[in-house]
């Protein structure tokens, strides 16, 4: 990767590029949530920012899980439980620290994968607008266009590699059970059925001489 | 650096990448340790060391550094699949000091977004069409290699699909086998256990 040094006298100007940049911000995370487990994140937002939560569940047990978002007073926003995939949008009514939360706690043994995106304000416009002369040409509403399509591109795949993932983990799942299963249960039909014999030629082998005769 | 989450002095937390091959895959992170003085993170906190693993679908790591306590990493995927990034402190304190957490800012950027800002702020016209040009290239490439991720995955899947439908043929044909063999046996055995006994 080349170095990104040597900015010199850009600076100001990426500064304020960065910091109009940072009212847009999309953080999306896969996290493995242990069993009984609690994983919390934090984002501080400004008022008035429109932002957006979206989980799925990867892998694991019945695909579900808690998730909950406050706001900073403590004020609940957002609460489902057992959740296989969700998608909340919400306007911030205040400055602070927004929390969410997605829980495990009620599986016992079974892992789960969470995948979450969270996006923070619009993002910024392709070209701004506050050196403009002109309305935009051609060339760069063709260029805002495409970017916007292949945007929406990236995010139908991204969603399509998770549901694969999901299905694909449901197979190997499958796959497993069916196995193991199909195993244990040969086991259990040949010693059941060996041990059924003998069990049945024990009754008949004490050493008293009977005369009954067994069943005609 | 905007979103941020809580763990122990000495726990490792690991997040998952799911990425096609030739990837680059960049981080940026920043740490803060609470203080129970202050009853607040700090803003930064001297010798304080973040290692950062790196963990290919193979299984082999392809990157283990230790990092300050805040820093920019990134690792190009050489496979396609499940790439495990795992930090854990440098922290030596063991974690009996009560409330002792560590904030970690995190800050995962996959693929293309690779905007060069100061490029962008020329102010020659061809040039500014010329950078969302290449960047849009970029996006394009990015959305090919998916795809190429995508069919690989689709292929696995299918191969599994297939392997448990011949495990299920396979293992009923089995068990009736050993069913009716053990069934003739069963009654074979019984039959001369009888006659030996002169029951029958």
């Amino acid at each position: 990767m080349p170095p990104r040094g040597s900015r010199g006298p850009l600076r100001p100007l990426l500064l304020a590029w960065a910091l109009v940049a940072c009212v847009a911000r999309a953080s999306e995370i896969t996290f493995e949530l242990p069993d009984n487990a609690k994983q919390c994140f934090y984002e501080e937002i400004a008022q008035g920012t429109k932002c957006t939560l979206e989980f799925q569940v990867i892998t694991g047990g019945h695909y579900d899980v808690d998730c909950r978002l406050e706001d900073p007073d403590g004020v609940v926003l957002y609460k489902e439980m057992k959740k296989q995939y969700d998608s909340f949008t919400f306007t911030a009514s205040r400055n602070g620290t927004y929390k969410f939360c997605f829980s495990n706690e009620f599986s016992t043994f079974t892992h789960k994968t969470v995948y979450f995106d969270f996006q923070v304000g619009e993002d910024p416009p392709l070209f701004p607008s506050e050196n403009r002369v002109t309305a935009l040409t051609q060339m760069e509403s063709a260029c805002v266009s495409i970017h916007e399509a292949l945007k929406s591109v990236i995010d139908y795949q991204t969603h399509f590699r998770l549901r694969e993932a999901q299905g694909r983990s449901r197979a190997e799942d499958l796959n497993t059970r069916v196995a193991y299963w199909s195993i244990g249960e040969a086991i259990i039909l040949l010693v059941v059925s060996i041990g059924q014999v003998f069990l049945l030629k024990s009754f008949f082998s004490d050493k008293r001489t009977t005369t009954t005769r067994v069943g005609s | 650096l905007a979103l941020y989450f809580h763990i122990g002095e000495r726990e490792e937390k690991c997040i998952i990448e799911d990425t096609p091959s030739d990837t680059l895959v960049v981080g940026n992170y920043k740490v803060q340790r609470w203080d129970i003085h202050k009853h607040d993170f700090l803003e930064s906190a001297p010798g304080l060391g973040m290692f950062v693993t790196v963990t290919s679908p193979s299984g082999e790591v392809i990157l283990s550094k230790l990092y300050g306590p805040q820093g920019t990493f990134s690792f190009t995927s050489y496979l396609s699949g499940e790439h495990i990034i795992c930090f854990q402190s440098n922290s030596t304190r063991f974690a009996v000091i009560a409330g002792s957490r560590l904030r970690i800012h995190l800050d995962i950027r996959v693929g293309e977004h690779f905007l060069d800002e100061s490029a962008v702020q020329a102010k020659d016209k061809v040039n500014e069409v010329h950078v969302r040009l290449q960047h849009l290239i970029e996006q394009i490439h990015h959305v090919t290699k998916e795809q190429d991720y995508e069919r690989e995955r689709e292929e696995k899947f299918r191969k599994t699909s297939e392997e448990t439908n011949s495990n299920i043929l396979w293992w009923a044909i089995v068990q009736t086998l050993i069913l009716i063999s053990v069934g003739i046996w069963q009654i074979k055995s019984l039959r001369d256990f009888f006659i030996s006994k002169k029951l029958v």
